[in-house]
């Protein structure tokens, strides 16, 4: 009975991390793989905590349920028990910490040299992408959001800024959100390694029509991003499309 | 005049029954009635708002409510349940509760203990008044964010009715929690002993702690927002040299602090419970003791874990900090399995919300290291992920810690003693339909829904996920339908209690219930952090002690 209880659990719980594997995009920039590992180990740590110490709990409930009016034995202490408990989350933190620091001085570290960079203001409720140097600039509004192109295999800058409110840039299909924020300058990289269109959310609360401040960013080849930067080009020429 | 002539003293005439009585009342129990009620009478309110965001959120493109009505939906939703429900229950069961743990008559101040009741009464109810207003209530979040906060783009007076309402409520806090830590330090019963103090009334002192530090950055925040919004400053304007970033770190700087002040008493709450029915000592007092304020220490040092997306913060410290905290929350939670380990268990209602609250703040403390991670928060930062992490603490952590001590010290408060099987069937459906309805969010978060969206569009999954999470939000209210009736029905029934039906340990347990005005006629010499235990079992004799 406890066996197939317990056989009950773990399949459920494996279940349940399957479709968490399912839902988890595959991250296609290189910053995301390294961030899918940090995913990979925490789900996985902590489903193992989970399956010991609810195990414990439950197993303790059924195991010393009330049987009788004997009072049980009244210990209180056991120093040992209470090192050992204490010691193992804290040998545990540690190496997630160090896993941790690994994977994020990676995702933030800068190129000395980008092959494009984007500078990116929010608004309210949409986005400007400007790609400085290059005379192409994008600018969204709810009802029709701005896309972004960047080459695939070749390191993008992305300069974040707000001209308003607070917003946060995130591409879940990248596994990275950044805040943008009136005042404050951020800057990170992506190095896109698969082809494809992804779509990007505000996630930070904005007002109204924050649901809808939504963009997309595509990945494409780096010959087929020189052409459309340069039919972006001829047509930021005619006043008709002049920038905001 | 003759002498019977004369009036009777104003005191006396208020002392008696009636709703004079209770609005001129000093003592901490009735005190700690009214904040309790109040408080539940704010989460029915918040929670009629979370059945309106599931009504809203149950299939993509719904239109129930506008952008603005959800904004201010789930404003107050949020600013209800953590400082007009959570908090205050706490602060009500400490009312109640310590004076009668330690020993004491009452609490060190009580003219100010009502003071702060009502200030935060006053308070609660004006940030809610918000919603009558032409504007609308506060549509900015529980955080409210500077600039979106304000009066550029927050015109309305249901924002400053917020601001000034929260103000009041953090001075209550702030009195109540000097009044906590002098009480308990000062106002002992000969023999209790600092290390004789009950779990819970340690997990007191070290919230109050915490929220002497932390408040008065609250206070201070929302004061400089008030001074932007009306009186020409530009604290948070980055146009004339504010900035928003400290918006965030003063608020956050209480923020994080105010998350454990909403744990901590309830994990007391829950070291109570599981020793009692265990017939068992806590495992490992000092361990448990220690941690606490090992977490109200670390608290300190996590508030910008809440900014690891803003670019402007280090990472590295607070990724560090906040993984620290998980070593204090892992002995209280060896030492819960240690108490329970070879007991006598019985699965009455306030265990069974305790096992509850076990499993789920488990899981609610898996997630909070894994959003603790910055290249895990990059992505769950502002998600359903993070909206589950902190609803699998406060959900299912918190609220079903306050379940459990209702139905644990209700026989206590009012000398009745709620319908166990009503109340083993709202533990079903509370737990069903808590983990029905903030389970699937983890999920949609990792796919890529972020909050405060009052609605999606038609993605794979999203919509299934969200109606499930909207079922688990009915099931839940069917609990909560059928919690009130199991109330309602055991007053009317007013089953006779004894003094102590569950086989208490601590002090509440040795007096009458309901306790008398001085609360002890007669005390159990006190040589354990069990008085009334020992007094029950002196075949242990020198054994039992400490």
């Amino acid at each position: 009975m406890t066996l197939r209880v317990a056989a009950g659990a773990a399949l459920l719980l494996a279940g349940l991390a399957g479709c968490g594997w399912a839902a988890l995009p595959t991250g296609a920039t290189s910053q995301a793989t390294l961030m899918r590992t940090d995913w990979t180990v925490f789900t996985l740590t902590g489903l193992g905590v989970f399956a010991i110490v609810a195990g414990l709990i439950v197993i303790s409930a059924i195991v010393w349920r009330r049987r009788g009016d004997a009072l049980p034995i009244q210990f209180r202490r056991n120093l040992p028990v209470e090192i050992v408990t204490t010691v193992i989350p804290l040998v545990m933190v540690v190496l997630l910490f160090a896993l941790t620091y690994r994977v994020e001085s990676a995702v933030e570290r800068l190129t000395a040299a980008p092959a494009v960079v984007v500078d990116v203001l929010a608004f309210r409720w949409s986005w400007r992408f400007r790609y400085p140097g290059k005379n192409v600039q994008v600018v969204g509004t709810p009802q029709s959001p701005p896309e972004m192109v960047i080459p695939l295999g070749e390191t993008t800058r992305i300069n974040l800024s707000s001209a308003d409110v607070n917003h946060a840039m995130w591409v879940p299909g990248f596994l990275f959100k950044r805040d943008a924020i009136a005042g404050v300058h951020n800057a990170f990289d992506w190095h896109p390694e698969r082809l494809g269109t992804y779509v990007g959310r505000c996630a930070e609360f904005c007002g109204l029509e924050h649901a809808f401040m939504t963009f997309s960013v595509r990945v494409v080849s780096p010959n087929e991003f020189a052409r459309w930067l340069a039919a972006r080009q001829t047509r930021a020429a005619a006043p008709a499309d002049a920038p905001r | 005049m003759s002498e019977a002539a004369l009036p009777e003293p104003v005191t006396a005439a208020l002392a008696r029954r009636g709703i004079l009585s209770w609005i001129s009342t000093t003592d901490h129990k009735r005190i700690g009635i009214l904040y309790m009620c109040t408080a539940i009478g704010f989460f029915f309110t918040a929670g009629v708002m979370a059945l309106l965001i599931r009504a809203q959120l149950a299939v993509p493109n719904q239109s129930i409510v506008t952008s603005h009505q959800y904004a201010q939906l789930f404003t107050l939703h949020g600013t209800a349940m953590i400082f007009f429900f959570v908090v205050p229950f706490a602060f009500g069961l400490a009312n109640f509760l310590v004076p009668l743990q330690i020993g004491a008559p009452d609490m060190a101040f009580p003219r100010l203990n009502a003071f702060s009741y009502w200030i935060f009464l006053f308070g609660a109810l004006l940030v809610m008044s918000g919603a009558a207003t032409n504007g609308g209530a506060a549509a900015t979040g529980w955080y409210a964010y500077a600039p979106l906060s304000g009066i550029k783009i927050s015109a309305g007076l249901g924002q400053d009715l917020w601001i000034i309402g929260l103000l009041m409520a953090s001075i209550s806090s702030i009195l109540t929690a000097i009044n906590m830590v002098t009480t308990v330090f000062i106002y002992r019963a000969p023999g209790m002993t600092m290390w004789r103090i009950p779990i819970f009334t340690w997990e007191i002192v070290a919230t109050s702690l915490m929220v002497l530090m932390a408040f008065p950055s609250l206070a201070a925040d929302l004061s400089m927002l008030l001074i932007d919004r009306h009186f020409g400053g530009h604290f948070f304007d980055p146009a004339a040299g504010g900035s928003p970033v400290l918006y965030q770190h003063l608020f956050w700087f209480f923020g994080h602090p105010e998350v454990y002040i909403m744990i901590l008493p309830y994990f007391g709450v829950i070291t109570e419970i599981v020793s009692t029915f265990s017939r068992k000592p806590v495992f490992g007092y000092t361990g448990m003791v220690l941690s606490a304020f090992a977490i109200a220490g670390l608290s300190m040092g996590v508030w910008a874990h809440h900014m690891f997306t803003t670019g402007a913060v280090s990472d590295p410290f607070f990724s560090a900090v906040s993984f620290l905290i998980a070593v204090p929350t892992g002995i209280k939670f060896f030492n819960w399995i240690g108490t329970m380990w070879r007991g006598s268990i019985a699965f009455t209602t306030p265990m069974l919300f305790a096992i509850g609250f076990l499993l789920n703040f488990l899981i609610g403390g898996i997630t909070g290291v894994m959003v603790a991670s910055p290249p895990i928060d990059f992505h769950a930062e502002d998600s359903y992920f993070l909206v589950s992490h902190f609803h699998y603490v406060l959900g299912g952590g918190s609220l079903f810690a306050i379940f459990a001590a209702i139905f644990f010290w209700f026989p206590k408060v009012f000398g009745i003693k709620l319908n166990e099987a009503w109340g083993k069937t709202c533990f079903v459906l509370e737990f069903v339909g808590f983990n029905l309805t903030f389970f699937p969010m983890y999920f949609l978060g990792v796919m890529g829904m972020p909050r405060r969206v009052y609605t999606y569009p038609n993605l794979p999954g999203w919509g299934l996920l969200n109606s499930l999470a909207t079922l688990g939000a009915a099931i839940m209210a069917v609990g909560v339908i059928l919690f009130i009736a199991n109330v309602v029905a055991s007053v009317r029934r007013r089953e006779p209690v004894g003094d102590d039906p569950w086989g208490g340990f601590t002090l509440e347990w040795a007096t009458s219930s309901p306790p008398p005005e001085h609360n002890f006629d007669w005390l159990p010499p006190i040589r354990s952090e069990r008085p009334t235990f020992d007094y029950h079992h002196p075949e242990l004799g020198k054994e039992s002690a400490r």
